[in-house]
């Protein structure tokens, strides 16, 4: 029996199986269109009236919240810093590393004696065992790693640990003593800090051990029952003889400790048992911070404070006036550091790494002190103590202060007091110039909490006018470029457009006809990335001054990424149609692509870039002038070879471009005509089959809806030769399979409306497409079904008397009409059709999965029938692929189910 | 009562800029629960556009998406109806009836939704209904140049579905609705 | 169960310190698995000033080595239990011993206990069981500690006399290296020379000049003992403990902290007695920077040295009113 097309009636269809709309008022939507428009009013509304009165009231509340803001509750501030001394600790640990093998003086023997260094737990009343170790100073340093060093100083802690559970707490302290000791030795510096953190650990467990002893001893009897439990804010006189005896025994015996350092650590580390004492112990922290003054070695007594502070605050001791102190002693510390001799302040290696030691320090301090003055409420007293405010005339105090610490207390100021003070701040860090920190940085760090700041003002005009000058007084561009660097933002909030013309020029007139070091660069980089960010398009940024000039000063990999922000910004705002602006952005794109090899290197800087540059591409738009656009387009092409991604854009572009034409009438053709060749020429070039076919194809339509059969017919070659000839090879490797069939798919769709070549053979396209398929290499025998069941899909449309659909062009002709009466036409779609069915169920019998096998079954089956008049054969064929499928997914399938209900529609038909 | 997006063929930017204006205005936040996209975006921007309105985005593939993580097909049940998506440049012939009632017995759901041909339609037949939202942006098609944009919005309630159709003529946005509902599973063919 | 019998004397301070005015309270504790028989127990308490003459760096004192009788403070013996017999198990027999009967004349001083190099003052509470022939007797010693009892001590604080002083170049009595003393320096300070025993000793000390710089500052507590033997006068000096105050060339003109906690037991207020004394002074030194300094072993650190500034102050430390809490 023969086989027959199915009969199809588009339109009949289309008639009968449409869903019948009607017009609504009412939809989802609408009241969103509404409450939108009324929302965009409000919006609208809040910004007429930004300056109106209302505003204050929009400040003081603001200002109320400050204030609450500022006045934390001890326990938040507790939280607070033990997070930070948590954080600090890691820090020193890890910010110094060390070398592996470290040598100490003999202070430290008591990491290669050990425990046994204390031998009878005889008691602790002479001089000589709490006093120094009769060492001497000849003895070589040791040499031990530092992991050794640690593992020792914890076996260490645990022997105190142990000797102390054990009652023996006189091993314990003297043990105790002799780790603290660890801390006179300086010979490593940088291993100080960690050394630091492990043995105020050690005495932070001691100080807690005390403490709960003479706690126990106060709360319990002899007979260890308890008295009374000691509320949290006892008196000492709560406590008994007993207690007070034993804690002030405590103070005794670290008090007889000779040097003053470990006498110092040590009784910070019981310093909350004065409590059982005293009930304020002001005294005690009076002295105690003065007794640190004995400590000359400016590290030593550093991170000494630093233990004070903390200690201080963990027991709420911690006042603004102590901290004020200890900030004061360190500055006459840190003073003679700075100035050698001859009153010259510059910078060695050991200072330099002194100061990075002791900078955590200072942080910690400085974050202390700004916290417990706004606990106190009273971060005004302070400045004022620290010297602000102050008339400079009547003051007997040197306001200005050691860099490094003028540094963090900027840091640490609140923002609000920054704004403020601002210009006594510049003074300061005017008059502050030692080697202890940069200066440049300190201008900086003003520059960038003022623009942390929410409201500037008036100050702010002769503030900058100031800083350019201060700036202006470095020798290096760099120094100035850095400076001023952290005060664009200002400029930028605050439309200060004169300022920033001024900063412009002097950036041209210093750098001009200079070369830029790689720092310069990053600087000046930074300067152009916050112009950039600041304006929504680039047309704002253009007229700034000299902003070309200042932008051809760059090179290198900030000239990339500055480039990179401008293609972005450029790009991001839709069309670009000013021709300026794409002639400077066609620049750009050249400089970054000539900055980069787009052939050897396949990175994400390089994806990136190659991306931006096809987005450029993309968003230019000549308008009416199409001839230049598709001029630019061939430019582009020229210039960007490299880019693979752009490739695909230009022909898409071209593709556009055409149609855009066609839009605008007829006298267009010989342009879209131009347009067809520069896609086809460019399409070759495009390495990825899925789109280089793709792009055949849309071309090809574009073609035909410019009524260019022989362009269009040679396309569509184009891309079934170039199919013909894709191969699973090497370079093909990422084939993306369901891709590729998906386009062949599509191929086959377009076919259905490109008029057969009476020539060439009415089929040969099709042929084409499925001998390709046949003998493909990477196609799946899944992949070959679907191509199967495709072009049977299209042999059963092309038979039809009424094409589902022509090109949009009257000028093409269907083939139903080029065949009208023809039989041999519909003779060769059955004897086609024959060849493509046998293909077909040879397919599905070798799939070997089965699960694959029965929905390949289906589909075959589902195709056949939609595709052919449900004759006995093809019945019989049918039943047959639904057995295969039954057998392959078991009767209860769903598809089945649908498959069979399909079927049985049709044998009514 | 649940609100499903269906939207594709936005072919952005090389056949459209952008969306139209209208209809970016009444695509906000929050309205909506699902959206789902026919494919053919085709840049990375607007799939961030689209997660902007709903994160719950449901895409499959069109030939030019440059993101090539997106399947083929998609199915998601929603409320009472289980959905297909597909982008439908591989439906031979284009948008024809049969061929999308294949597709759906084969994807098993009870509403298909494709694009590609960029022009809005919306068939009940003996499986289900098949929705073509058209081209959001009224990109040119294979077909034709002169396209209408065009989105649909489902407003899913159980077994109901009302289908309010968004089409950008002449610079007004004209609204349609269509109602159906869902086939009882159990009535077979005639 | 151990068949060793113990005997212990508890008394009721556990800090055991007592004024001549009280008296001294406790028990005796007897642990026994048998029963004990004894002829009385009693309880004697023993004060007495031991005064010795050990080697020290002058010959003539050797020739007086250990001739010194002991002066007796107090010399009692009480009946605390006549004879019989004690009960196996823990025994505690309370006791009350008053170290001077009522209407007795002040003939001896109850000095204040204090442990020196060369004087010794020591009371002792002795608990003997005798057990007849056949046993050996049992005894316990406990020491306690007597602190001046006086009603009319002096209130704390006790009015300040403050030394003030100043430390230069010049008022060095032993010689300088020569860049220390042409360089120059000027240490000044203050110090409270009157001291309560339970105050620290406190002051301030700032280092004013210095040309050299500074290694060390220590404050150094010495104890000046004197005994009277035959015609002579032979006093020895002793360091008890040494503290410093400044590590390194501290910063010019920053006032630093003298201060030290007076160590319990190893000080007594200061005492002129006819046969002996003990007096305290405070020393001050100041360590130059010198390689000599790191090439000289150590010995005393009061000892004047070519590196090193002295200043020795008096200090008389005084028995004031314990406050009712007192440490």
């Amino acid at each position: 029996m023969e086989l027959e097309f199915r009969r199809r009636d588009y339109g009949a269809t289309h008639k009968s199986q449409f869903l019948p709309r009607s017009q609504t008022q009412k939809h989802p939507l609408s009241s969103t269109l509404a409450s939108r428009d009324q929302q965009a009013k409000t919006v609208r509304g809040r910004d007429l009236h930004f300056f109106d009165p209302l505003r204050g009231l929009d400040v003081n509340a603001s200002a109320e919240e400050n204030v609450e803001d500022t006045c934390i509750s001890i326990e938040a501030v507790t939280q607070d810093l033990i997070k930070e001394w948590k954080s600090l600790k890691r820090i020193l640990m890890q910010r110094f590393p060390v070398s592996k093998v470290i040598s100490f003086s003999p202070i430290s023997n008591i990491i290669t004696k050990g425990s046994k260094a204390v031998e009878s737990p005889s008691a602790l009343s002479h001089p000589e065992e709490t006093g120094s170790e009769q060492t001497s100073l000849e003895e070589p340093a040791k040499i031990i790693s530092q992991h050794e060093y640690i593992a020792k100083v914890h076996e260490l802690r645990d022997g105190i640990n142990s000797a102390w559970q054990a009652e023996d707490r006189v091993t314990s302290l003297k043990l105790s003593i002799k780790v603290t000791k660890l801390l006179m030795d300086t010979t490593v510096l940088r291993f100080y800090p960690t050394v630091f953190v492990i043995v105020t650990d050690m005495l932070d467990m001691l100080g807690d051990m005390v403490w709960e002893r003479i706690k126990q001893k106060a709360e319990l009897d002899i007979d260890g029952t308890v008295i009374c439990a000691l509320p949290n804010d006892f008196q000492s006189s709560d406590i008994c003889l007993e207690a007070r005896e034993t804690c002030y025994n405590w103070f005794c015996k670290v008090g007889s400790v000779r040097e003053l350092l470990p006498r110092i650590y040590l009784e910070l580390a019981i310093l909350p048992c004065w409590r059982f004492l005293i009930n304020q112990p002001m005294e005690v922290l009076d002295r105690l911070v003065m007794m640190v003054r004995g400590l000359a070695d400016p590290l030593t007594s550093l991170y000494c404070r630093l233990y004070m502070v903390h200690r201080m605050q963990k027991f709420g001791f911690c006042s603004s006036g102590y901290l004020i102190k200890c900030i004061k002693d360190i500055e006459d510390v840190l003073a003679p550091v700075l100035v050698d001799k001859e009153g010259y302040s510059y910078i060695t290696d050991d200072k330099k790494l002194l100061f990075s030691l002791v900078e955590p320090a200072i942080e910690y301090i400085m974050k202390c002190l700004f916290l417990t003055g706004r606990q106190e409420n009273n971060v005004l007293g302070i400045l004022e103590e620290l010297g602000f405010g102050r008339n400079k005339f009547q003051s007997s105090y040197n306001s200005s202060h050691v860099s490094i610490l003028l540094h963090y207390l900027l840091k640490e100021l609140p923002s609000e007091l920054v704004s403020s003070l601002a210009m006594e701040i510049l003074d300061m860090i005017r008059c502050s110039n030692d080697c202890s920190f940069s200066q440049v940085l300190n201008y900086r760090l003003l520059g960038n909490r003022l623009s942390e700041g929410k409201s500037q003002e008036g100050f702010l005009s002769s503030l900058i006018d100031e800083v350019i000058q201060a700036a202006s007084q470095y020798q290096s561009l760099y120094d100035y470029l850095r400076i001023m660097d952290a005060y664009v933002d200002l400029m930028l909030q605050n439309k200060m457009e004169n300022h920033l013309d001024a900063l412009l020029d002097d950036i041209v007139s210093l750098a001009r006809d200079k070369f830029l070091s790689e720092e310069e660069q990053a600087s000046l980089q930074s300067i152009i990335l916050k112009l950039l960010s600041h304006f929504e398009n680039l047309q704002e940024v253009l007229p700034l001054n000299h902003f070309i000039e200042i932008l051809d000063l760059m090179s290198g990999t900030s000239k990339s990424s500055v480039n990179m922000h401008l293609l972005n910004m450029g790009t991001r705002n839709g069309c670009i149609c000013d021709s300026t602006t794409v002639q400077l952005l066609f620049e750009v794109s050249q400089a970054l692509y000539d900055a980069t090899d787009f052939v050897n290197i396949k990175d994400d800087d390089n994806r990136q870039t190659s991306h931006l540059i096809s987005r450029f591409v993309e968003m230019v738009d000549y308008g009416a002038e199409m001839e230049r656009h598709l001029l630019f387009l061939a430019e582009c092409r020229e210039a960007f070879n490299g880019i693979h991604e752009l490739k695909e854009t230009l022909v898409r572009s071209s593709n556009t471009l055409a149609v855009k034409a066609l839009k605008a009438g007829k006298k267009h053709i010989n342009f879209v005509k131009s347009c067809l060749a520069f896609s086809e020429v460019t399409i070759p070039s495009i390495s990825s089959p899925t789109k280089h076919l793709n792009l055949y194809l849309e071309t090809a339509e574009v073609a035909l809806l410019g009524g260019l059969i022989s362009h269009s017919d040679e396309l569509v070659m184009s891309a079934v030769e170039y199919l013909e000839n894709v191969v699973l090879t090497d370079g093909l490797k990422s084939i993306d399979i369901d891709s590729m069939a998906s386009v062949i798919c599509k191929l086959c769709s377009l076919l259905v409306m490109i008029p057969g070549n009476p020539e060439k053979g009415v089929m040969e396209i099709l042929k084409s497409i499925f001998s390709a398929t046949r003998s493909s290499s990477w196609a799946t025998l899944r992949v070959k079904v679907k191509i199967f069941c495709a072009i049977m899909s299209l042999l059963s449309t092309l038979s039809q008397d009424n094409l589902p659909y022509h090109s949009a062009n009257p000028e093409i002709i269907g083939n139903e009409l080029l065949f009208f009466g023809d039989s041999s036409y519909k003779q060769e779609l059955v004897s086609c059709t024959q060849l493509v069915l046998s293909e077909l169920l040879d397919a599905i019998e070798q799939e070997s999965s089965q699960i694959s096998r029965g929905n390949m079954a289906l589909e075959a089956c589902n195709c056949i029938s939609s595709a052919l008049v449900m004759n006995e054969k093809v019945k019989e064929l049918c039943l047959r692929l639904l057995e295969t499928a039954k057998g392959c997914l078991g009767a209860n399938d769903r598809y089945i189910e649908s498959t069979k209900k399909s079927l049985q529609l049709r044998y009514t038909e | 009562m649940v609100l499903v997006l269906a939207l594709g063929d936005l072919h952005v930017p090389h056949r459209a800029a952008d969306l139209p204006p209208k209809f970016k205005s009444m695509l906000v936040p929050g309205k909506i629960q699902h959206i789902i996209c026919t494919g053919n975006l085709c840049i990375k921007e607007i799939h961030d556009y689209l997660k902007t309105i709903c994160p719950d985005l449901h895409i499959v593939r069109g030939e030019f998406d440059e993101d090539a993580r997106y399947p083929e097909n998609k199915t998601l049940t929603i409320g009472q109806f289980k959905l297909g998506l597909c982008h439908g440049h591989q439906v031979i012939p284009w948008g024809d009836l049969d061929s999308l009632a294949m597709l759906q017995r084969q994807l098993g759901v009870d509403i298909l939704v494709t694009g590609h041909t960029h022009q809005f339609t919306a068939y009940k037949h003996e499986g289900g209904v098949v929705i073509n939202p058209g081209s959001a942006t009224g990109a040119y098609s294979s077909i034709n140049q002169d396209v209408n944009p065009s989105f649909v919005l489902m407003d899913i309630d159980g077994f109901r579905a009302v289908v309010y159709v968004y089409e950008l003529i002449d610079g007004e946005v004209k609204v349609d609705k269509i109602e159906f509902k869902k086939p009882p599973t159990t009535s077979s063919g005639p | 169960m151990a068949t060793a019998t113990t005997v212990n004397v508890k008394l009721s301070r556990s800090n055991r310190i007592y004024r001549s005015s009280e008296p001294v309270e406790g028990k005796i504790v007897i642990k026994s698995a048998t029963s004990i028989s004894h002829q009385a127990i009693r309880l004697s308490v023993n004060g007495s000033v031991n005064l010795q003459v050990r080697g020290g760096s002058a010959g003539v004192i050797e020739s007086f080595y250990g001739v010194i009788k002991p002066i007796q403070i107090v010399k009692k013996t009480i009946e605390v239990k006549s004879s019989g017999k004690i009960p196996p198990g823990t025994t505690e027999i309370p006791f009350s011993l008053n170290l001077r009967e009522p209407g007795e004349g002040i003939v001896e001083k109850f000095y204040e206990t204090f442990h020196g190099t060369n004087i010794n003052i020591q009371y002792l509470l002795t608990a003997d069981i005798p057990r007849g022939y056949l046993h050996k007797p049992l005894s316990a010693t406990m020491e306690f500690i007597i602190e001046s009892g006086r009603v009319d001590l002096p209130e704390r604080p006790i009015p300040p006399e403050i030394v003030i002083f100043y430390i230069t170049q010049d008022t060095q009595r032993h010689p300088l290296l020569p860049d220390i003393k042409t360089g120059g320096f000027r240490v000044t300070g203050k110090l409270a020379t009157q001291c309560s025993l339970q105050d620290p000793l406190s002051g301030e000390l700032t280092v004013e000049a210095s040309s050299v710089p500074i290694t060390s500052i220590d404050i150094h507590l010495l104890r000046v003992e004197s005994i009277i033997v035959g015609e002579r006068i032979v006093t020895e000096t002793s360091l008890i403990q040494s503290t410093q105050i400044a590590d390194g060339d501290v910063c010019r003109n920053m006032t630093l902290p003298i201060y030290v906690l007076l160590p319990r037991l190893l000080m007594c207020p200061s005492v002129f007695a006819g046969p002996f004394s003990v007096e305290f002074k405070v020393c001050i030194t100041i360590s130059f920077k010198s390689k000599l300094a790191k090439a000289q072993p150590k010995s005393d650190p009061t000892a004047p040295r070519l590196w090193m500034a002295l200043e020795r102050l008096p200090l008389e430390l005084v028995r004031t009113k314990r406050d009712q809490f007192s440490c």
